[in-house]
């Protein structure tokens, strides 16, 4: 009995320095997110921010919404807009390409897989200046899809697809065993029939998270869009929120965190709803940008 | 194939073969034959893939291919061209251009010459001039190839007037700035404003047999440098144009002290931060995922949920939202430690804070990814270890400690590429700053490529593309070979496990 007792005791005393080092980190994780929130409900400067506000308002929101200045709900639209649509069709061509790499053995497929990796060393970021004068003189021409349009921003977008997410798919399609698709042929199935009927029912978790990634990934360019949409009306999250408070936190700063919280609270949910799924994407070695 | 999808497909090609065929006409009428060749080549190309039977791979990466060709593989190829020109603001045009650019532009008023007062009037895609000349009262039909006299100022039938409210608009503003009609022999009319011109004459001539660009009053020869004219005395004549300037960037990068001295520094600087950017946020990912990956730990899925959000939260906002936690007159940072510390205004601490910042978005990244391959780890490795002697420390240096590197080596690897072009980071956090000296484009905590986006784009002193691709290219081979050379070391580490 007394044996039992000690040991507890001894596990006792070794394991509060892990919760010292667990508390620490969450010190260090959250403290930034609850001074936003604080100061998103708070008054709408910086200097006379306290950790949790004195008064409760939402001043900060209605600025947000009311401004003409400050045109959030539309940035939340362009956001939503430019980067759904551009991460649906980028893992759309990604998915394609894998299941072509996985599934098909034709003549250069090493060379385009090597070729693929090689490229993934060179990012668009280093041809910015590449593709701005591209873009730029596309659009004397094709007002339409050149700089400053948002669907001269998406093309740019996808140019990009078919690099690292093409290479994620095709593992994952590769883990899928062929046996599948000979069953489905010999049943008289086309590879589009095999394809959307059978692979792409399997991939419906992995598409989600690749795509969720991607989502964020392109949420997060500042560069390219700063560079394409060119009016307060056009931009996106990234480039109306760095618009907005850089340079003036004192004045902006609640109305920024408020819009900073509508932002990431729907990301942060969906994140830990995919966790575990991100996880398993993460090990296999996707950086978010 | 169901007729369903026979069908729809005939409908998409069909669309797709009207919009590039309207295209290609519109890039023929204004003589782009190049890309317009370009294009239809691309969709004939695209019609054979998709109603050919034989193809079957092509299918299914088409269009991926052709974007990557579009927006990866021609802006490499473009920028490793531009990195051996001198294009900048001021050299962005050919040689041709700026000859006629400068002819045009470099005019001067005619001592006692003709006034006119004039109408615009407009005939289908015709453009015309009705002018007064108020020197002699003639009225005349001015055409941009020259003049034709008029009874009166009326308007000739078939015309149309276009009131100044329309010549506000930018089409006909253009064409009225850009108009030089020939008057007399040596002279021009130019427009002065919506209803007045004068005569003028050009100040510079181009001799096509002598190559060369001449003053017309003082008969002196241009001299041509660098691709510009310049006087005997100097002056240089704005706009130049782009030439071949070979290694010229590159070799600027290694002697041109203007360039040399901020790109050296920004180079160890963007080392620094990648080098410490992926150990501190691994150092700390690895503390807290051996501290807590403890069956002694309770509630190690809501603390593990809490301590992602910071990865959860999108990169730019996080950066943002720092810049204003560190301000260092209001901060909530100063505050709450009660000191005042120029965070992100003094050379030295805004280098700290970039790492600091990117501490905070990285760790979790790394405490993800190194609980996991700690869990991989098999635990008889360190059970079998603590049998033959072995203290925990031991075992964790010798045993698990190797075998987790070989697991995340790559991903370091992979963090240490993406960190050195970390764009984000930096400018979303101090633009780049603060300021060395006012005569730099680099600030203090530039790495290269938010360098070389303030060269191209920022610096407020003209577009440096030809310079800021140059840099593009060596930051490629930079990151390409650390990264050959690092997967080859880790390559290495998992033959000898």
């Amino acid at each position: 009995m007394s044996a039992l007792k000690s040991l507890r005791k001894y596990h006792r005393q070794k394991v509060w320095w892990r919760y010292l080092v667990a508390a620490l980190a969450l010190v260090f994780a959250l403290m930034p997110v609850i001074w936003v929130i604080g100061a998103a409900f708070g008054p709408s400067g910086l200097t006379t921010q306290t950790v949790i506000p004195r008064v409760f308002s939402l001043d900060n929101f209605k600025v947000l919404f009311n401004d003409e200045n400050v045109p959030f709900a539309l940035w939340y639209r362009n956001s939503l807009l430019i980067c759904t649509s551009a991460a649906i069709m980028q893992v759309a061509i990604a998915t394609f390409a894998a299941y072509a790499f996985s599934r098909f053995r034709f003549k250069g497929r090493r060379l385009s897989l090597v070729g693929l990796l090689v490229l993934q060393m060179f990012p668009q970021l280093l041809s910015l200046v590449a593709i701005y004068l591209l873009m730029y003189r596309v659009s004397l021409i094709f007002p339409a899809i050149g700089t400053g349009s948002a669907l001269g921003l998406i093309l740019v977008y996808l140019g990009g697809a078919m690099g690292y997410n093409t290479y994620l798919l095709k593992g994952f399609f590769d883990s899928i065993p062929r046996e599948i698709d000979e069953a489905a042929k010999v049943d008289g199935a086309t590879a589009g029939q095999t394809f959307r009927q059978i692979i792409l029912p399997l991939a419906v978790p992995m598409l989600a998270v690749v795509m969720l990634l991607s989502f964020i990934g392109l949420l997060n360019d500042f560069l390219l869009a700063s560079l394409f949409l060119q009016t307060k009306e056009e931009y996106t999250l990234a480039v109306g929120l760095q618009a907005f408070v850089s340079g003036q936190y004192e004045q902006q700063w609640g109305p920024f965190a408020a819009g900073a919280l509508l932002t990431a609270l729907p990301i942060i949910v969906l994140f830990q709803f995919l966790q575990r799924y991100i996880v398993e994407g993460l090990s296999a070695g996707s950086v978010k940008g | 194939m169901k007729l369903q999808g026979i069908v729809s497909k005939l409908l998409l090609l069909f669309l797709l073969n009207g919009t590039s065929l309207w295209a290609a006409l519109t890039l023929f009428s204004l003589e782009n034959y190049g890309p317009m060749a370009l294009l239809l080549i691309t969709t004939a190309l695209i019609d054979y893939i998709y109603l050919s039977k034989r193809t079957r791979a092509s299918r299914w990466l088409l269009p991926g291919t052709i974007l990557l060709i579009i927006f990866q593989i021609y802006p490499v190829l473009y920028t490793a061209v531009t990195a051996f020109t001198n294009y900048s603001t001021g050299h962005s045009i050919t040689r041709e251009e700026a000859i006629e650019g400068l002819i045009e532009q470099n005019t001067n008023l005619v001592e006692d010459g003709a006034q006119f007062e004039f109408k615009v009037i407009e005939s289908g895609d015709r453009r015309a001039l009705i002018t007064t000349n108020l020197k002699d009262g003639t009225f005349a039909l001015a055409e941009p190839d020259g003049f034709s006299a008029l009874d009166s100022a009326e308007i000739p039938e078939g015309w149309q007037l276009i009131d100044e409210d329309r010549l506000r608009e930018a089409d006909y503003q253009s064409w009225l700035t850009k108009l030089r009609i020939p008057f007399s022999e040596s002279t021009i009319l130019k427009v002065e404003s919506f209803n007045t011109a004068a005569e003028y004459q050009y100040l510079l001539r181009y001799d096509a047999g002598l190559n060369k660009m001449i003053d017309i009053a003082t008969g002196e020869a241009l001299v041509e440098k660098e691709g510009a004219f310049y006087y005997l005395d100097g002056t240089e004549m704005e706009p130049g144009w782009r030439i071949w300037v070979g290694f010229g960037n590159f070799t600027d990068v290694v002697t041109n002290d203007r360039v040399r001295g901020p790109f050296f520094r920004v180079l160890i600087w963007t080392f620094a931060y990648a080098l410490l950017s992926v150990l501190t946020t691994f150092i700390l990912g690895l503390l807290l995922a051996t501290t807590l990956n403890s069956p002694r730990i309770r509630g190690q899925r809501v603390l593990r949920s809490l301590l992602i959000i910071p990865y959860a939260i999108p990169g730019f906002l996080s950066i943002l939202i720092w810049a204003g936690l560190l301000n260092d007159d209001f901060g909530m940072v100063n505050r709450a430690l009660g000191t005042s510390i120029p965070w992100l205004f003094d050379a030295e601490w805004a280098k700290v804070s970039t790492i600091l910042v990117n501490l905070w978005l990285g760790f979790p990244y790394m405490f993800l990814v190194t609980t996991g391959a700690l869990q991989s780890i098999p635990a008889e490795l360190s059970e079998a270890a603590e049998v033959d002697g072995a203290t925990p420390r031991q075992a964790f240096a010798k045993i698990k400690l190797p075998l987790l590197l070989v697991t995340v080596a790559p991903l370091l690897i992979g963090s240490f590429a993406y960190n050195f072009n970390n764009f984000g980071g930096i400018y979303l956090l101090t633009g780049g700053g603060p300021a060395m000296n006012d005569s730099d484009v680099a600030g203090a905590t530039d790495i290269l490529i938010s360098y070389t986006y303030k060269l191209a784009f920022a610096s407020g002193k003209g577009a440096q593309y030809g310079l800021a691709t140059a840099v593009s290219i060596i930051i490629f081979f930079i990151v390409a070979s650390v990264s050959a050379i690092s997967f080859r070391r880790t390559r290495a580490l998992e033959n000898i496990n």
